[in-house]
């Protein structure tokens, strides 16, 4: 690119010179700083330290709206705890009856069918009188 | 003597600390802040003494860190310093003092004009006339492709052009 009049009149505009007194105090301070090791560079420990700096990095740009939503999502999880059902979902698998209990149900089944005066059998009878139909094939044998 | 043999703190200030200054001043329009930039800079490179080895052209690595450490000032002052950027001429101008009216005029103007460009085509007008780097450096110092740099030193030239035009006309 050709450096026109322009351009040559803003790069003769002369630079501010750096303070001399700097010099003294940054030389100081860089001398003055311990030099870290090579070795030591990747501290143990410093992964907490580099995931610090990444999430800082990551959550900088706004940091309020982070908050925001964090703070959010806590009210969430807290109201969906305290409107958990604390009952158990399935029931507790109970105890067989005692005999003494079967009898006694028993007999109160007996009464409400004659209060009812239903011509159900009862179970035992039913099973006694009940004649399994035969089968297609075996119509004819059965005839006979 | 904490420092080693090979990291000659003394003589990288030396040689590099006056353009550094330059272009740092340019960018944050903070003496203050440049000074912090600065020392901050020489002492990573104290405490990081390899942080050279293999580096071919230490002007141009320097930049870059220089360069990072500024845009990360700039980050931070974020909106709270958002309205220094809209009071540049208020701001320390990285041109020498002169006594010349109409160069004192100019540079004021220049200062003026530059502290309203973008701060990405400010970093590179800077390093393109003042440090006399090629848009190959540039794009490796501020990590940019080549054309990026040539495209942000045009638009912030023009800018320049259209901003001082009248001035310099008057003045040439």
């Amino acid at each position: 690119m050709k450096t026109d009049d322009f351009e040559s009149r803003l790069q003769s505009q002369p630079l501010r010179p750096i303070p001399p007194d700097w010099r003294a105090e940054i030389l100081a301070a860089a001398r003055n700083t311990q030099p870290m090791p090579r070795a030591l560079r990747p501290a143990p420990q410093a992964w907490l330290v580099t995931i610090n700096h990444q999430l800082s990095t990551f959550f900088w740009p706004h940091p309020k709206a982070w908050a925001g939503l964090a703070a959010v999502w806590i009210l969430i999880l807290a109201m969906n705890f305290s409107m958990h059902d604390s009952s158990p979902r399935l029931a507790v698998k109970s105890a067989p009856p005692s005999p003494e209990v079967i009898v006694e149900l028993k007999k109160q089944q007996r009464m409400f069918a004659e209060l009812v005066g239903s011509a159900e059998a009862p179970d035992a009878d039913r099973r006694k009188i009940f004649l399994p139909r035969p089968r297609s094939e075996h119509c004819e044998i059965l005839a006979t | 003597m904490k420092m080693p043999a090979g990291m000659d703190i003394a003589r990288l200030y030396d040689e590099h600390a006056q353009p550094l200054h330059a272009f740092l001043l340019n960018l944050t329009r903070d003496e203050a802040d440049t000074r912090d930039l600065l020392q901050e800079l020489f002492v990573k490179l104290a405490r990081s003494p390899h942080l050279l080895d293999g580096i071919r052209e230490e002007r141009a690595f320097l930049i870059r860190l220089a360069h990072n450490a500024a845009i990360d000032l700039i980050r931070r002052r974020g909106t709270r310093d958002k309205t220094r950027e809209n009071f540049a001429t208020e701001m320390i101008s990285p041109f020498a003092p002169t006594n010349d009216p109409d160069e004192k005029v100019f540079r004021e103007n220049l200062a003026a004009a530059l502290g309203e460009l973008p701060e990405e085509q400010r970093a590179v007008v800077h390093l393109k006339l003042w440090e006399g780097l090629t848009f190959e450096e540039i794009a490796a110092a501020l990590e940019i492709p080549p054309n990026t740099a040539a495209s942000r030193y045009r638009y912030g030239l023009d800018k320049l052009r259209g901003r001082l035009r009248p001035l310099y006309e008057e003045i040439k």
